[in-house]
This record gives structure tokens, C-alpha cells and sequence, in this order.
């Protein structure tokens, strides 16, 4: 077993010499406003992909499904090599487009600019986007614990699994394309999905939001597949919940598990589902944000199935539910969940930001925050972008920027107001042509000023860009301490930002791996004491709308020079806890470092 | 859905018998307003549908048994505001020359909409015109006019519907300078008018609206909010909390309808 003192020395070498210098230069600045700023580099990272959606063919009305169906621009963020630097695989979505597996050669502290590699063909993961189907999300999960994440592609058909293989004797990665052989066979118009264990099992689990209910848009019998109501739709896919299993011969799989979880009875119009241990009871609890109907709040019953609490906890809405994140916005140990909806001219629903009361209640405030806005809402997500001590929250919005004529006042007159229309029916909605439908809209960062208030900053970080953005993957690509954001737009090219606030606080990155918990440590809670202070996060595995971001834990430290302790409470209940010792910090500051469970920090 | 089928038989043979007399309807109608001070509301709302349907043109009654409705449904008991609307929409039916009854109806979709989704709020909405302009079709009023061309007003701009506000508006105005009769309550036509060139965009317009609603009306406190706020935002702000869907909109008709030193009822106006 290695000694905590080596391996620090260690990480501090593998994080390279460029810390050390970092953290002189932020006691120097420590008086300093940051001033956040990204800059949007896809271009020049290799990561510039223009995202297709699927056009369907066909007696039924062509334009209205491909108007329902136009997200599928989704990005998922994750190591898949384990070098280090978290890679990027990118969605497309129409018949025979191909996705994008991007491998981040890093490396820019030297001065070289951060460049993605593209082994989309040795690796094979470009597919899916077959006649019946529509690649619409993408996850990276490590579903057999082999250490290497294996790639979740979710689609408007049945899933697609690839098994992570390890590079070949050529050194390039190879997958193989597993998901029948283990169990995911379920059709389904998934849209969103989220991997943890549900049974503190040591086993990831795998739920999934299901848009339409299960029926092949590719190949329809009836018009009637569309809500049949605007307000109160409980004609969608609901959720499936695929358990963790061991298969016959000691293989990993799954088997559908969705009745049996408590979770069959909510067929609403699910977009996304995000996961948090949200009562603090060492379980992680479901939140369903759903479109043309209400959210649902499902707290696990301790034993990996769910009780539906809605009610009670959040109450029943009728709002367009688009995203999950979840994130302490205000630092009182219990985490918040954050939900984009429809806010436009002619629509005023308002985001929610659900204040965790921490007694299994919730209050929103996203007026009080300032956090309601965000137009036609899509992907956001929490992250301390200055580093601050504080996470800010980016978000993406959107639905259809296109030709000067505005399609809402005619869906309005020849449908919403027409009497006896059948909503559930396409040939009740007029064809979109090139009109534009909440298009050209600035997507928000809202900057937390840490007195549970918010202040929008996109124009001044430089993101205020007015793509249809869907996706939003979230991490620290050149492993500066400062967070990127890769966004993935409708139709449209994506975008890259790379983060270069100046002044930004300390920082620590803690990449975890479970050992008897799942081995990407997926729902471990950890908190970091610094100067006097707690900061409270999770690992999530796949959390916001179209997306997933990185594994890796990423804590803004503020002006706190100094790590006191990091208390890390693993999925299963286990909790360690890594203090000061001999008058040395636990971990670094301004560092990646990674913990193994049971045997406290490591190295690569 | 069960409280439509327990209530609508008996509110049927109400409606089908006439055979309550306006005295009956007044004494129903007290009895219904003590029932909803107490916040007994199912007897309130046995009672005051009683008196509508005896007097199913009486604007007091409905806008009493509506207001009762509201103040036990709130913004979440749905059923409650079905069984209103359901009630009126019988009401109309049996008495389709019954303008009032229009207009509560109108009114009942309108007080429905703080309890509904983004869609249904708009559908609601655009139903509650409809049954304005029928009640418009009967008989004109300032009531009709005002409430029909209000609610244009809350309709974003988008979807072009401000004109028509401004149009019933200008009538509501004509129809009380024709009555030579100013009332207090008759400054709010003013103040929506200048609303709707506020939402056509045209604030100078819509500041000459209200000045000249302001010479007619000095201290309406509607008329002195609009024109105490002369930077464009800051009037923006407060017409857009005004025209803010989410919100409820009064319709008590309290200013309208009124009573008298005595407590009496004055006479509803058409």
C-alpha cells in the first residue's frame, strides 16, 4: 500500500510544475476580482461538428415529427482512455449521419493549444443512426466495473452499449457493440439517461427518460403518437430502469426492472432524469423532468425502488420540464435541483430552481434567484466557473432559429385555440416550413454571487451565443482548474468554450474510483473543508438534459490556500475521511488528484 | 370528475323548472353569500347557482357564486372552476338571451386560468372572448366592451390581437360619454386603452391616452401609476406585471356592481 506523502508528490508531478505556479499567481491576484471569461475554440480543437436531425419520409407529416423530434444533439464527456484528459464523443442524429468519438490530446499548460484527435472508426461508435432508429443521447459509464468506461448510446429505437475493449496492438481503442448480449433490448424514444446504483449494489443501474410512448416514429400506423394534451400529457414514454444483474457465465448485464422499481406508473413525456442523493440517507433519489406535464420526484426506498413523491415534495406542474441538474447552489449541505422550462414571449412558465427545505420538501426559487429565465430552456448545468467557492449555472436554450416569420401565432390559430382539435394527432399541427419557433436566443450564465442570488453574465463571459443549443457537456478538458463547456446545437454547428477566466480562486479536482462501491464511484459524496469552509458535491453519471459531463469532481476554492480535509462518504455507506496530517494538507490545492476507495489518494 | 356528476342533475332541473321567482333569487342569493362568508362553500354553491338560475341575467348573483368559487378553489382546485364554467355553459343554454350570463361565463373561464398550464391558460383565454363577444351580441355594455377589449390585452404581441383591444376599448368609451353618466370605474377603459398603444409599442400614444383619461378622471390611481412612470422600462416593468398571465385578474366587479350607504345592492349597470 502506498503512503499518502509519496503519492502526493506524485500527483503534484503528474499535475505538472505549472501549479505550483498557478497557486503563486492566485496569492498574488487572491485580492483580485476574476473576471470570467471563455473563449470558444472548436475550430481550432478539432471539435467543430454540425449536428443533423433525423428527416422523416413518409404519408405522415414530415415537418411536425421532425419538429418533435429535433433534439438528438447530445455530448457526452468522459476518459475513455484513462489518460487523464477527459474525452468527447458527439451525437448526430439522421439517417446514416455518423457520431464523433474525440480523443483530448490536452497538454496546454505548455503552450499548446488543446486539440481533440478524432477515432471514431478504430473504435467503431460512429453508427446507430440506422433506418428505425435515431441516435438522440449519449452517456459513458463503466457498466462491468473493468475500469475503462464503456459508451450508453440512447436512441429513438433500442439502445446501443459499447464494451470499452482497451487500445489493440495498433494502440487505438476498440469497442464492442454489446447491448443485446446484455440485456438492453427494451424499445424506446429515449432522449435522456442517467447511470447509478440505485442499490448501493456496487453495480451501476441505468434509467432512462423516454420521450414518445414506445412506438417506431420510422415506421408509424397511427397520427395519433403526440401528447393528448399540452398541459397534462400522460400518453409519453415515461422511464425504463434497467437493474445491474450478473448474467449466466459471470457477465455483466441488465434486465428491465422499471415495475418492479416503483417507477411503471409514470408515463409522462420525459426529457431527462437526474439523480442526487437529495434526503441525505446515503441513497440516490430520481428526479423526471417532464415535457407538457408535471416533473416527478422519486425518493429511493433504501432498498433500490422508488417512491413517488411528487406531491408532496414539489407538487404537480404543467410545465415543459427540459433539464436535471443538481448542485448545493447555496452551500447548506442539502443538494438543489435545477429544471429548465419554457419561458418566451407568448409562454411565461419560468424555470424551476428547487430549493432542498432538507425536510423532503422543496420551494422554488428561481424568481428569488433570478435563475427563471432562460427562455426556451434545454441542457443546463452546475459548475463553479471562477472557481469562486460558489457554483454558477450555464444553460442552453432555444428550439428553432430559422426564417423571419414566426410559427407560433400559426400553430396558435389552427391548432392550440381550434375547438375539438385533437392534440394527439399530426395532422392537427401545421407543417413549420422555414418558419422560426423560439429561435435566435442568447444562452444564459447566470454568475453566483453566493447571497442566493444570481447575476446573468453570458454577454460579458463571451457565451452569450444564439445557437439552438440541446446538449452541454461539462468539464476541465485541459486540466487548468478552470471549466469548459462543449455545446451541442439542434441543426446547427456546436460550439466549444474553453475557460480562461483571469484571477479565478483555488481549485481542486478529485477524481474518484470505487472499489467495492462502482468503480467510477457514480453517487460518492464528498466534502471539501478549506479556509474555514464545506463544499458538498456528488458524482453524478449523466445528469442534464441530452448530456453528460465529467466524472471528475470539481471544487472552486475561493481564496482558501490550503485543503483542511476531504470527507468522502462512497456509494454503500462507507466514509473516509482524509485529513491534515503532520501539519500536511490531505490533498493539494490547484490539482487533479484521485482517491481510490479504501485506499485514500493515489496516482495515475 | 365526481363533483360534475354529483352537482349538474340538480342544477339541470334548477334550470328546467323556472319556476323560482326574483324574490326567491334575492333570498337564495343572501342566504348564498352568508353561506360563503363562512366559508361553507358547498352550501354557498347550492344557494348562489340557485339564485343565477333564477335570475339568470342578475350580474350580481353570477359574479357572487363565481367569487365564491374562487375564494374556496383558489389557484389549484380545478374541479371547482369546471363546475363553474359547466354551470354557466347550462345557464346559457337554457337562457341564450341572457347577456349577464354570458359575461359570467366569459368571466369564469377568465378565473379559471391562474390554476392552469401554459396552454390551457391560453385556450381559456381565447374561449372567454368568445363567450364576451356573444354576450356583446345581445346587448352592447360597457362591462362587455371594457372586459372584452382588456383582455386582448393580455394576449402577447405576437399575436396581433391588441387592435381589437383598442377597438372595444374606444367603444367602451363612446358608451359611457353616450350615457352621461361618468363613474369612477369608468377611467379603467382609459388606462387599458393606453395599454393597448403601450403594446402596439406607440408609449406616446398611449401617454396621451392616459393624460387625457387623467383630465376626465383626476387621482385614478391606474391613470397616475402609468403616468408617474416616465422612463420606458420602469413602465414596462409595471405593465408587464399587470398583463402578467400567472397573475389573477380581479373580477369582482366590486367598483361596478357596489352598494350602497345602506348596504344595499345599487343597481347593476348594463
Amino acid at each position: 500500500m502506498r503512503t499518502l506523502a509519496p503519492s502526493f508528490l506524485l500527483l503534484v508531478l503528474a499535475t505538472g510544475a505549472a501549479a505550483n505556479e498557478i497557486q503563486d499567481a492566485k496569492e498574488a491576484a487572491s485580492a483580485k476580482a476574476a473576471t470570467i471569461r471563455f473563449e470558444e475554440i472548436g475550430e481550432a480543437a478539432g471539435v467543430r461538428f454540425v449536428h443533423s436531425t433525423r428527416k422523416f419520409a413518409g404519408r405522415h407529416k414530415r415537418q411536425v415529427l421532425e419538429m418533435f423530434t429535433d433534439g438528438g444533439a447530445a455530448v457526452a464527456v468522459g476518459d475513455f482512455d484513462g489518460d487523464g484528459y477527459d474525452d468527447l464523443f458527439v451525437t448526430s442524429s439522421d439517417a446514416g449521419a455518423a457520431s464523433h468519438l474525440m480523443r483530448n490530446g490536452g497538454k496546454t499548460r505548455d503552450g499548446k493549444p488543446l486539440s481533440f484527435t478524432e477515432v471514431t472508426a478504430a473504435a467503431g461508435v460512429g453508427g446507430g443512426n440506422d433506418p428505425l432508429s435515431i441516435v438522440a443521447d449519449a452517456l459513458w459509464l463503466d457498466y462491468d466495473n473493468d475500469g475503462r468506461l464503456d459508451l450508453y448510446v440512447g436512441r429513438f429505437g433500442t439502445p446501443l452499449l459499447y464494451r470499452n475493449e482497451g487500445p489493440g496492438e495498433d494502440g487505438a481503442w476498440r469497442f464492442t457493440e454489446v447491448a443485446a448480449e446484455v440485456g438492453l433490448t427494451k424499445f424506446g424514444n429515449t432522449i435522456g439517461a442517467v447511470a447509478f446504483d440505485a442499490d448501493n449494489d456496487g453495480w451501476l443501474d441505468l434509467m432512462l427518460a423516454n420521450y414518445f410512448q414506445p412506438l417506431n416514429l420510422l415506421d408509424l400506423e397511427t397520427t395519433k403518437v403526440l401528447p393528448n394534451d399540452l398541459d397534462y400529457a400522460d400518453n409519453g414514454g415515461g422511464v425504463t430502469f434497467y437493474r445491474g444483474v450478473e448474467l449466466e457465465g459471470g457477465r455483466r448485464g441488465f434486465v428491465d426492472a422499471t415495475a418492479q422499481a416503483g417507477l411503471a406508473h409514470h408515463t409522462g413525456w420525459s426529457l431527462d432524469v437526474g439523480h442526487a442523493d437529495l434526503d441525505n440517507d446515503g441513497w440516490q433519489d430520481v428526479y423526471v423532468a417532464g415535457d407538457y406535464g408535471t416533473d416527478r420526484l422519486f425518493m429511493n426506498n433504501g432498498d433500490g425502488t422508488f417512491k413517488d413523491v411528487t406531491e408532496q415534495a414539489i407538487g404537480f406542474d404543467t410545465r415543459k420540464g427540459m433539464n436535471v441538474d443538481m448542485g448545493d447552489y447555496n452551500r447548506d449541505g442539502f443538494l438543489d435541483v435545477y429544471v429548465t422550462n419554457i419561458t418566451d414571449e407568448y409562454m411565461k412558465e419560468c424555470n424551476f430552481l428547487w430549493h432542498n427545505n432538507g425536510d423532503g420538501t422543496f420551494i422554488d426559487l428561481s424568481k428569488e434567484t433570478g435563475t427563471c429565465d432562460t427562455d426556451w430552456g434545454w441542457a443546463a448545468k452546475w459548475g463553479d466557473v471562477d472557481n469562486d467557492g460558489w457554483e454558477d449555472l450555464f444553460a442552453v436554450n432555444g428550439l428553432r432559429s430559422a426564417g423571419e416569420q414566426n410559427y407560433i401565432p400559426l400553430l396558435l390559430e389552427t391548432t392550440i385555440i381550434k375547438p375539438g382539435v385533437d392534440f394527439s394527432d399530426l395532422d392537427s399541427y401545421p407543417d413549420i416550413g422555414d418558419m422560426t419557433w423560439s429561435g435566435y436566443q442568447k444562452q444564459r450564465l447566470f454568475h453566483n454571487l453566493g447571497e442566493g442570488t444570481f447575476k446573468e453574465i453570458a454577454a460579458a463571459a463571451g457565451v452569450d451565443n444564439d445557437l439552438d443549443g440541446r446538449g452541454l457537456g461539462m468539464g476541465d478538458f485541459d486540466n487548468d482548474g478552470r471549466l469548459d463547456f462543449f455545446q451541442a446545437n439542434a441543426n446547427q454547428p456546436s460550439l466549444f468554450y474553453r475557460g480562461v477566466t483571469e484571477n479565478a480562486g483555488n481549485w481542486l479536482e478529485l477524481k474518484l474510483t470505487g472499489t467495492t462501491s462502482n468503480r467510477s464511484a457514480i453517487g460518492a459524496r464528498v466534502r471539501v473543508e478549506a479556509g474555514g469552509e464545506t463544499w458538498l458535491r456528488e458524482v453524478n453519471g449523466g445528469n442534464g438534459y441530452s448530456s453528460s459531463s465529467t466524472l471528475r469532481l470539481h471544487f472552486g476554492l475561493g481564496a482558501a490556500a490550503r485543503v483542511e480535509a476531504v470527507e468522502i462518504r462512497w456509494p454503500g455507506g462507507k466514509v473516509e475521511r482524509l485529513a491534515a496530517k503532520d501539519g500536511q494538507p490531505p490533498v493539494p490545492i490547484n490539482a487533479v488528484v484521485r482517491i481510490e476507495e479504501g485506499r485514500g489518494v493515489v496516482a495515475r | 370528475m365526481k363533483p360534475r356528476c354529483l352537482w349538474i342533475v340538480p342544477v339541470l332541473a334548477l334550470l328546467g323548472a323556472g319556476a323560482l321567482g326574483a324574490a326567491d333569487g334575492r333570498g337564495l342569493y343572501e342566504e348564498g353569500l352568508a353561506a360563503a362568508e363562512a366559508a361553507d362553500y358547498e352550501a354557498a354553491f347550492a344557494k348562489l347557482e340557485a339564485a343565477v338560475a333564477a335570475e339568470p341575467d342578475n350580474l350580481r348573483y353570477g359574479t357572487a357564486y363565481r367569487q365564491a368559487v374562487i375564494a374556496a378553489a383558489g389557484d389549484e382546485k380545478k374541479e371547482l372552476y369546471e363546475r363553474c364554467i359547466d354551470f354557466f355553459k347550462t345557464l346559457v343554454a337554457a337562457h341564450p338571451e341572457a347577456a349577464n350570463a354570458y359575461l359570467n361565463l366569459a368571466f369564469a373561464h377568465v378565473d379559471k386560468i391562474p390554476a392552469e398550464g401554459a396552454i390551457t391558460q391560453v385556450i381559456l383565454a381565447n374561449t372567454s372572448l368568445t363567450y364576451f363577444g356573444n354576450a356583446l351580441e345581445l346587448e352592447e355594455s360597457w362591462l362587455g366592451r371594457y372586459s372584452r377589449g382588456h383582455a386582448y390585452l393580455f394576449w402577447p404581441t405576437i399575436f396581433g390581437r391588441a387592435a381589437s383591444g383598442i377597438a372595444d376599448l374606444e367603444k367602451a368609451i363612446a358608451i359611457a360619454r353616450e350615457n352621461g353618466d361618468p363613474k369612477p370605474y369608468h377611467a379603467r377603459a382609459w388606462a387599458a386603452l393606453g395599454d393597448g398603444y403601450w403594446r402596439l409599442d406607440d408609449v406616446d400614444k398611449a401617454r396621451e391616452v392616459w393624460t387625457r383619461g387623467r383630465e376626465l378622471f383626476p387621482g385614478d390611481g391606474e391613470l397616475e401609476a402609468r403616468l408617474s412612470r416616465t422612463g420606458r422600462e420602469e413602465l414596462d416593468a409595471y405593465l408587464e406585471v399587470h398583463y402578467d398571465t400567472g397573475q389573477r385578474v380581479a373580477t369582482h366587479l366590486r367598483e361596478i356592481l357596489g352598494r350602497d350607504a345602506a348596504g344595499h345592492d345599487e343597481p347593476a349597470p348594463r
